[in-house]
Formats: C-alpha cells, sequence, structure tokens
C-alpha cells in the first residue's frame, strides 16, 4: 500500500518513525487525557464535586497485542504494547474519564463473567447410615482420594495408617492436612480415611489437601465454598517439577563458562 | 521479542489466596469501599493454590516462615523449621528465667511471647534508608536511596541469618547464638543494629549525592 504522493512525500505525518499507526494512537490518546485534565480544572474551578463512577473491573478486559496489530495493520513490540495499556490505565483512573468513555470502549472487550459451575455431587450414605463424601486430589505426581465421614471423632487414616505415624517429623504437613477443617472450623467433626500414592512427603500432604476439600464441598453451604476457593484451598497447584533443557545441566543452571 | 526467564505456571489474572478466617466471617456493612471492591473482582477471577507454608491456623505466620525458608541449605526444610522452633524455645526459657527472677515491680514489663519478641527484633534491625551504585560520568556513587518494605525485611532477616553464621565460636549451635541475637535487638543492642547504624551514617555522609536519584 503507497503511503506517499507523487513528489515522494508521504501522507502521514509520522510516517519516517517506522509506526505511523502506534504513534498517531499515543498521540490521540494522550489527547484526550491532557481533554480529561482540562475538563478536570474546569470543574475544580466551578466548584463542582468530581464524580467517579465505577468501571467494572471484573468483567473487562483490554485488547491483546495480537487484537492491538489487527486493528493498527502494524507489528508492534511487546514494550510498545505495555506503554500503551499503562496510557489507557492511567486515563481510567482519573475521575473525569467519563467524557472518554467512548474511546475507552474502543479499546476494552467484555469478558464473559460465566466461570465453570462446578457441581457439588449430594452426600452419599453408608450402610450404618452415615453421611460420607469422596474427593480426589493431585499434586506434582502424588494422587489422593480422601473419603470423609459425618459424625466422628477427627481421626484420619492413610493407606491404612494413622497421620501422626505416616507423617513422622513434618509439623508443615499435618498443618496442611488439617487445613481444610480448620478453616470451616469443624475440627473434631469428620473422620477421613484417605488412599495416596506418587510424590514426596509434601507433595502426598497437598494431594490430601485438595483432595478433603474437595470432599467437605458437599457438607458445606455455598457462600463457604465460595470461601474456601477465595483461599486457595480448591484450586490444583499447577506447579510442577520443570523440565531439563539441552545444552544445560538442568532446568535453569547452564554449564559451567570456561573461557579457554 | 524478549523472551520471558522469570515465569509463572499461573495465568496473570490469577489472585492471591487470602487464608485468614476472620476477614471473610466479617458482615458485608462493615467493609470499606477498597474491600468491596476487591470482593467483587475476587468473586469472578481465579485464585491461585495456598502454598504449602501458608494455613488458616494461629501457629502459621508468614513472617516466621520466610524466615525458616532463608535459614534453610539445600531444601532441607525440616531441619530450618526444627531450628527455628528450637530458637523460639530458647528466647521463651530465658524470658522465663528473667521472668522468675526480677523483683515484682519490673515482673510486668518483662515481655515472654517469643513471636513478640522476633516481630519486635526484626522491625528494629530494619533499615530505613539504603544506599545504591550510581555510575555518573565513570564514576560510580553510593547513592542514598529510600528502600520499599519488602526489601526492608529482607535485610534485617539477612543481616541476622549472616550474623549468626559467621560471628559466632564453633562450639555455640545455630538456635543459642540466634536467640541471643534477636534478645538483643529486641533491646536495640548488638552488632545487627550497630550495622544498621553504620548504614544509616554512611547515608548521612552521602547525603550530597542524594540529587543524582532519578527515581
Amino acid at each position: 500500500e503507497i503511503q506517499w504522493g507523487e513528489d515522494g512525500r508521504p501522507f502521514h505525518f509520522l510516517f519516517y518513525t517506522g509506526k505511523q499507526s502506534y504513534y498517531s494512537l499515543m498521540h490521540v490518546t494522550f489527547e484526550k487525557l491532557l481533554n480529561v485534565q482540562k475538563y478536570q480544572d474546569q470543574l475544580i474551578a466551578q466548584d463542582l464535586p468530581l464524580q467517579k463512577e465505577k468501571r467494572n473491573l471484573a468483567g473487562s478486559r483490554w485488547l491483546t497485542k495480537i487484537e492491538l496489530e489487527e486493528m493498527l495493520l502494524e507489528k508492534l513490540s511487546d514494550d510498545d504494547y505495555s506503554r500503551f495499556i499503562q496510557l489507557l490505565q492511567k486515563l481510567v483512573a482519573l475521575p473525569g474519564s467519563d467524557i472518554e468513555e467512548k474511546y475507552i470502549q474502543k479499546f476494552s472487550k467484555e469478558v464473559p463473567v460465566q466461570m465453570q459451575k462446578v457441581v457439588i455431587e449430594p452426600l452419599q450414605h453408608d450402610e450404618r447410615g452415615v453421611a460420607f463424601s469422596t474427593g480426589e486430589g493431585r499434586r506434582k505426581t502424588a494422587s489422593a482420594t480422601a473419603v470423609v465421614y459425618d459424625n466422628g471423632t477427627g481421626k484420619m487414616t492413610v493407606n491404612g495408617i494413622g497421620i501422626l505415624h505416616y507423617f513422622p517429623v513434618l509439623q508443615d504437613s499435618r498443618e496442611q492436612l488439617l487445613f481444610p477443617f480448620q478453616f470451616l472450623g469443624r475440627v473434631g467433626k469428620h473422620d477421613a480415611v484417605c488412599t495416596v500414592s506418587g510424590g514426596g512427603r509434601s507433595a502426598q500432604a497437598g494431594a490430601i489437601r485438595l483432595a478433603c476439600a474437595r470432599a467437605l464441598r458437599s457438607f458445606v453451604t455455598e457462600k463457604e465454598v465460595e470461601f474456601m476457593r477465595q483461599a486457595g484451598l480448591l484450586t490444583v497447584d499447577p506447579r510442577v517439577k520443570e523440565r531439563n533443557k539441552p545444552g544445560q545441566e538442568g532446568p535453569r543452571r547452564k554449564f559451567t563458562w570456561k573461557k579457554r | 521479542r524478549l523472551m520471558q526467564v522469570r515465569w509463572s505456571r499461573y495465568n496473570p489474572s490469577f489472585l492471591e489466596p487470602e487464608v485468614n478466617k476472620e476477614l471473610y466471617q466479617k458482615p458485608l456493612e462493615e467493609l470499606t469501599e477498597e474491600e468491596r471492591e476487591q470482593m467483587e473482582l475476587k468473586a469472578v477471577r481465579p485464585i491461585k493454590a495456598a502454598p504449602p507454608s501458608l494455613s488458616s491456623s494461629v501457629f502459621s505466620d508468614p513472617m516466621v516462615s520466610k524466615f525458616t525458608n532463608m535459614m534453610m541449605k539445600e531444601g532441607n526444610k525440616v531441619l530450618a523449621r526444627s531450628l527455628m522452633t528450637q530458637t523460639l524455645e530458647t528466647i521463651k526459657r530465658k524470658q522465663l528465667e528473667k521472668y522468675h527472677k526480677a523483683p515484682e515491680n519490673e515482673k510486668e514489663t518483662i515481655e515472654c511471647n517469643p513471636y513478640v519478641i522476633f516481630h519486635q527484633a526484626l522491625k528494629n534491625c530494619q533499615p530505613i534508608i539504603g544506599l545504591s551504585n550510581i555510575t555518573k560520568g565513570g564514576k560510580t556513587y553510593q547513592v542514598p536511596v529510600p528502600l520499599k518494605d519488602n526489601r526492608k525485611r529482607f535485610l534485617a532477616m539477612k543481616w541476622m541469618i549472616t550474623e549468626c553464621r559467621e560471628n559466632k565460636h564453633r562450639r555455640t549451635l545455630m538456635p543459642e547464638k540466634l536467640s541471643q541475637e534477636l534478645l538483643l535487638a529486641f533491646n536495640n543492642e548488638g552488632p545487627i543494629i550497630k550495622k544498621k547504624h553504620a548504614l544509616h551514617k554512611m547515608a548521612e555522609a552521602n547525603r550530597a549525592y542524594a540529587h543524582f536519584r532519578w527515581w
């Protein structure tokens, strides 16, 4: 696409920057920022209150770098993109930014708020009429299943062995096992029978913690399930051991640098 | 294109978990504006899993776990944790000894809670201002610079640990030396407080270069 006329002069005044549409966008956005500041000053001069309408932080996100590139028909670098987003955030943070709402909406997208609705299983009852529920958990190669019974004394069994014998040394892992119960305030009220395999001491403890938290969802109100999620009890920990790369000794450590 | 070296397994939209039980039991009216915004954001965004050192029980303290992690060598968390508990035990013992020997009127001033002593000692060790190397015109100057909270805490803990590892008699064990240093720092005495004052004096001496800082 030819961007200069017959005499060789380019049409756009920022042609020689190399990224004409990006820089013109930055200029326009900054002009809007200055407008907003002027509007704020006018309001202050007239002693009117500065309204701050809360933008829905949760429901919208900025355009991604790829979408912005499509919009501008130009390649951008990561640095350029982040600078643009910082400028937009600065514009939004000012109280008088309501006048520029239309302009800002061009660069923000609605995020569908619907998260995956997790189905909470109903309680099952075993032969004696005691309510119980199962849960599964994984952490770093360790996988665990926990069966949590109601009307219990707080005993916990892992692979047929009590927790004090299975985790002899670590106080950390014992704290982790009791974390879901302690958070809900039900320390002495449930019995748990767990099976676990794989991983190490700490990984097995984390897996059992997740399994117990998932099992406890059926015993507890929806609000408390939401509280558990916000405490980080119900998310699977995605951190695993990083793979070793060729040309290096470990995942990050490089070979010893020898000058000759 | 920049390759990210420090990345995490979580998507950047994940938020940090909040473990404190009492915050969840507060009724809606008592929350401030910011807290309400935070709650709305948390209701929509996914949240990271709680790390193994964090728990809602009364015994877990973020400062203590940070200190244990810094004391840990080659991933031996069991040893670091046991050293930490032994240190807190020795502090308690020493304070109880002092308590029982002291006369009636002084008994109230003696602090027996080892966690309180730990926090206060580290707080006393934190420097307010630090030095940073700025190169201008070929020469490197030590410029006084304000420090962030995280950096202050890190420096206090680092000084404490290096002090206990190096300046001790070969036969004394880590818990004893640490408890000694913590008690001295609690009373604003000891080598770590001296180090902090030395840093402050250097910063004061280099006051002339303070305008080199551009942040």
